[in-house]
């Protein structure tokens, strides 16, 4: 008997274990499909800014530019992008592991507490950290910016780079880190933002004419790096946050499947102990009648 | 139908469709964009850009921004553009009361000066809605 209470206390932790999961698995699943809507339709803008960008800068010499000057690198400046919340998977952990292996002089800037966690754990060189809430608004951001840009140009780093889970689909996200700063090869930069997986509706035409500029060059040019960088840093900002509700629904759900799996076997085991204890009473009661009537 | 411009936001791509010509708001003034047009790529000041195909012409509403000629593609990159048909005015006269609403407070609490600025430029994208919309009923 205490085998089947035993059992029947077991489904039942599980199927409230299961209830949670499946709350977190809807809850990750409404908030993922907008953090990707949004991360799918910033890509566009972000990609044609790289594009002009490329464009401008590749049919003229006179380019001036503190982000595009090359400099030497003696500090590196790396914002990593994790979440604030576990369970998701591993994909904290896959991108931390990604940093583990750095052994230049970095300065490093968080955002999510689980990076932030990290970088102390680990030891490492943590001189900002922030918040983003799911809705990743642009004023959450600009501070951020700020800070980054700001040390880069006062010289404090020498580049700018982004650690993230980068969203690909619902089941990939990649870890990586993206140079954004200095902005010395642009072909690159361009090539990364096309990455394969991702269709692009934006064709490019080609001619090989000179481009006129209006008002002049050096407008253009003063204006859109800056535009280009944080345009960026927020869209891949985005594409984290479509990671991490991607990757928490997808092991929540896994987690939601392990507990309906767990709730079948202890059903079947609860099942058989309880047949046993049937067969066992009746065999019982049999033998005594059998013994009573002798 | 000699050109194809899009309209690229942040929030995706607006507009996607070909047209005869484009006038563009550039902060020199008005450029027409015929089939043809040199490689250009200029500065847009906020205002009414305007397509016109087979002889019907539509108008949308652009916010600061650049654009790009290529080719006979004309892109168009902005922090926001709405149709002019779709401008409702008095959703952007409640617009405007909330942005001012904002804009005030803002800076009698001396927050930062990007917000403000940010607050500024929407407030001056909502009454150009409210210019080119007045305008267009005008004819």
């Amino acid at each position: 008997m205490s085998k089947i209470a035993h059992i029947k206390r077991r489904i039942k932790s599980v199927k409230n274990t299961r209830q949670i999961t499946r709350a977190m698995q809807l809850v990750a699943a409404s908030k993922m499909k907008r953090a990707q809507d949004r991360a799918l339709a910033g890509r566009d803008y972000a990609l044609l800014l790289a594009r002009m960008l490329h464009a401008a800068v590749k049919r003229t010499d006179e380019i001036t530019h503190p982000f595009m000057e090359d400099r030497e690198v003696k500090k590196r400046g790396i914002l990593l992008v994790s979440t604030d919340k576990g369970l998701c998977g591993a994909l904290n952990s896959n991108l931390f592991r990604m940093l583990t292996d750095i052994e230049d002089d970095v300065d490093y800037y968080s955002i999510g507490r689980k990076g932030k966690q990290y970088l102390t754990r680990s030891g490492k060189n943590l001189v900002a950290d922030f918040e983003v809430s799911d809705q990743v608004r642009f004023d959450e951001i600009r501070p951020i910016l700020e800070e980054l840009l700001n040390s880069y140009n006062e010289g404090k780093i020498d580049t700018v780079e982004i650690a993230f889970p980068r969203f690909i689909n619902t089941m990939i996200q990649n870890p990586m880190i993206i140079k954004i700063l200095p902005l010395v090869n642009l072909d690159e930069a361009l090539a990364l933002l096309k990455l394969k997986g991702e269709e692009n509706t934006l064709d490019e035409e080609i001619d090989e004419r000179e481009i006129k500029f209006e008002p002049d060059v050096a407008t253009i040019i003063e204006e859109l790096p800056k535009l280009y960088v944080k345009q960026e840093i927020y869209q891949f900002i985005l594409s984290a946050k479509a990671s991490e509700h991607s990757a928490r629904m997808v092991a929540m759900k896994s987690a939601t499947d392990n507990a309906n799996n767990l709730v079948d076997d202890l059903t079947l085991k609860f099942n058989k102990a309880r047949q046993a204890a049937i067969t066992q009473e009746i065999l019982e009661i049999a033998a005594a009648t059998a013994s009573t009537q002798q | 139908m000699a050109l194809r411009i899009q309209i690229v936001t942040p929030e995706g791509t607006l507009l996607d469709k070909e047209a005869d010509t484009v006038v563009l708001p550039t902060a020199n003034g008005d450029t027409g964009i015929l089939e043809g047009h040199i490689p250009l790529i200029t500065q847009l000041k906020r205002g009414q850009l305007v397509l016109e195909t087979n002889g019907k012409e539509e108008q949308i509403a652009v916010d600061d921004g650049f654009a790009e000629v290529i080719g006979n593609h004309i892109a168009v990159l902005t922090e926001d553009a709405i149709d002019v048909d779709d401008i409702d005015l008095s959703a952007v006269e409640e617009a405007k009361k909330r942005a001012q609403a904002a804009y005030e407070e803002a800076k009698d609490n001396e927050i930062d000066p990007d917000e403000l600025l940010k607050l500024d430029q929407k407030l001056q994208f909502l009454t150009m809605q409210e210019l080119v919309k007045g305008g267009g009923e005008k004819h």
